[in-house]
């Protein structure tokens, strides 16, 4: 079952024919796929219990409104990436596609003075812009997305500085700090947004064809065309949602801060591949939840939040996602090794005088 | 004999790949309800006139007619329209998709009410249930629907990819080396079930180098030889596999 197509995707490992497996650990497998998310929820009430206990200032609705609100970004980011990563493909120019839009964004608002509503719509634009690129190289050209996307990472940030020339542009008034500060019904605006495409997101992954046929690009890729499954469309289409998204998680993030400031988005990439990862989307496409995804954003939102509630210092943070990142990915390892495991007692093979064709 | 209406007809056809003629002035018939078997030695053009009965591949010469109307196929895919399906080794099935996912896969049904109609929600109970009735129809046992095909054995792939070609009303089903690397059990699970689809008057074209399965299945043989037909015989119990080798080499 050589797969023909990986020849443009050298960097995942060639997937292994499946053998059928035996009962007990083949339960354990399926029980590990199905439940992958389900065992971070529960990872995740731990902890929110641990914190609970340990701070006072923890399960606050104050507190929780922060969470969401500092998860809010990468959440958006992370949905369109999420669809790309179960369809085999990755999206790592999201953090310097969101700069760029938000110079452009300055750019018009601040030194050209075109109206808000202009100003929004083309940074918008320049994302959908950006990842039409993406989507065009990769999808229909068939280049590597990880070469395309890390170009991107570098030329979308380079270009944004040469919008800005590293000057930070800022004073967009009360309206657009209301996408940022604002709330509706004591929510933030942001977590408003958020929480909207979730539900948009969920809607298509779970219950429209859309959900199982990007499923399939991921899988396999010559059997979902063979099925009538676009499969250059489909991840042409997700490339734009993804570069879209980064621009309005730059937007966002622009009003929070009220300032058009060269520096955002930096890391945003790997934030975003890291929730994606954790929420168990494997990487090399096929599988995932995303259900899982919103589990992972959350549980990074928890853990940064706890661990600074405790006072203990942004280094921990990162070690212990970096953690927790390596042991989501030992899972996944012993679920695809599982997965590989034979049939205990194998059938003995029909003579055949010849495997042709 | 069966006096079943011809489903598939082939005639003179001819097909070249280069300095190489392939398939030499073939003709072949189909009936509904009839098993025709397809053999001979390596290179003898059977995966060839596979290619040109599925739409994969265009003859220079011959025409092809499905229920009496002459077709001219760009791609698989036209094939499939008119009821002609191809289950190739590569069995196009999505291994992290369940059975009935992959059933569906591409005619996913909708809802019922607005969800449904406007906002493509897919009706999933009604998926399963319409591929455990199939299944149940055709004498199918496979493991619960909602079972991962990567955790299907061969044979029981092979039972899903033949099953999905006729859920979606394929009449006319071909089958190149169904059997080839599959185990007894898994063997059986096919040959049963080419057996049963038979009974419901699927027509099936069943290419294999195994004597015995072809003689167990097929109502009629058409052997191959160097792109050329050499023999079309109706199988009863005097046909040997010893006689049908001596056909394919050239030694009767
Ligand atoms: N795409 C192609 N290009 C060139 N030659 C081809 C092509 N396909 C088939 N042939 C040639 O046509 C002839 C018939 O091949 P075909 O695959 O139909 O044989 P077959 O009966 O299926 O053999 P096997 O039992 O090995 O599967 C062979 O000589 C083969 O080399
Ligand atoms: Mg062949």
């Amino acid at each position: 079952m050589a797969q023909a197509e990986s020849a443009g995707r050298s960097w995942r490992k060639p997937r292994a024919p499946r053998e059928p497996r035996s009962g007990g650990l083949r339960r354990l497998a399926a029980l590990l796929a199905n439940y992958q998310s389900g065992g971070l929820l529960i990872a995740l009430l731990v902890m929110g219990a641990i914190f609970t206990s340990m701070s006072k200032n923890f399960l606050t609705h104050r507190n929780l409104t922060v969470i969401l609100l500092q998860v809010s970004i990468v959440g958006l980011v992370a949905i369109p990436q999420a669809m790309l990563v179960l369809s085999g493909y990755v999206d790592l120019s999201v953090g310097s596609v969101a700069v760029l839009a938000v110079a452009m964004f300055g750019q018009m608002a601040r030194v050209d003075h075109h109206s808000l509503a202009l100003s929004i719509a083309i940074a918008l634009a320049v994302g959908a812009g950006w990842g039409l690129m993406n989507g065009v190289l990769i999808s229909y050209l068939e280049f590597s997305p990880i070469i395309v996307t890390l170009g991107g990472f570098a030329g979308a940030r380079g270009v944004a500085e040469t919008i800005t020339h590293d000057v930070t542009q800022f004073g967009f008034g009360d309206k657009f700090a209301y996408l940022g500060n604002g709330t509706i019904l004591s929510v933030p605006v942001p977590a408003v947004i958020f929480l909207g495409f979730f539900v948009v997101g969920a809607y298509i992954w779970y219950e429209m064809p859309l959900g199982r046929h990007m499923m399939s690009i991921g899988a396999d890729k010559i059997a979902a065309r063979s099925r009538g499954v676009s499969t250059k469309l489909i991840p042409c289409v997700l490339y734009v949602f993804s570069g879209i998204a980064a621009a309005a998680g730059g937007l966002i993030l622009t009003s929070e801060l009220d300032g058009a400031s060269p520096s955002i988005g930096i890391g945003l990439e790997l934030q975003v591949l890291t929730a994606v990862l954790l929420g168990g989307v494997a990487f090399a496409g096929g599988r995932g939840s995303l259900w899982g995804v919103l589990f992972g954003i959350l549980f990074i939102g928890v853990l940064n939040n706890g661990l600074i509630l405790l006072n203990i210092g942004p280094y921990v943070v990162n070690l212990a996602v970096g953690a927790v990142l390596v042991a989501a990915a030992g899972a996944d390892a012993f679920y695809q090794r599982l997965e590989r495991i034979p049939v205990a007692a194998a059938e003995p093979v029909a003579a055949e005088p010849e495997a042709s064709t | 004999m069966n006096e079943q209406p011809v489903v598939l007809a082939v005639e003179g056809i001819t097909k070249r790949f280069g300095a190489v003629t392939a398939l030499n002035d073939v003709s072949l018939e189909l009936r509904a309800g009839e098993v025709l078997g397809l053999i001979g030695d390596n290179g003898a053009g059977k995966s060839t006139m596979v290619g040109v009965m599925s739409g994969a591949l265009r003859p220079d010469e011959g025409t092809v007619s499905v229920d009496g109307v002459e077709r001219s196929f760009a791609n698989p895919a036209e094939a499939r329209a008119v009821g002609i399906e191809t289950v190739f080794q590569n069995l196009a099935l999505v291994p992290t998709l369940n059975i009935a996912e992959n059933v569906f896969l591409r005619r996913e049904q909708y809802g019922p009410g607005m969800l449904g109609k406007t906002f493509h929600r897919m009706h999933k109970s009604a998926m399963r249930r319409e591929v455990r009735e199939g299944f149940e129809r055709f004498g199918v046992t496979l493991p619960p629907v909602r079972t991962k095909v990567s955790a299907l054995s061969g044979g029981q792939r092979q039972a899903v990819a033949i099953t999905r070609a006729v859920l979606w009303g394929s009449h006319i089903v071909i089958m190149d080396e169904p059997a080839a690397a599959l185990g007894v059990k898994q063997t059986e699970l096919v040959l049963s079930l080419v057996e049963r689809l038979k009974a419901h008057g699927v027509a099936i074209v069943f290419i294999s180098h195994n004597m015995q399965h072809v003689l167990r299945v097929a109502d009629r043989i058409a052997v191959f030889r160097l792109g050329r037909k050499v023999a079309d015989i109706d199988v009863h119990d005097q046909t040997t596999g010893a006689h049908l080798v001596g056909l394919m080499t050239g030694a009767a």
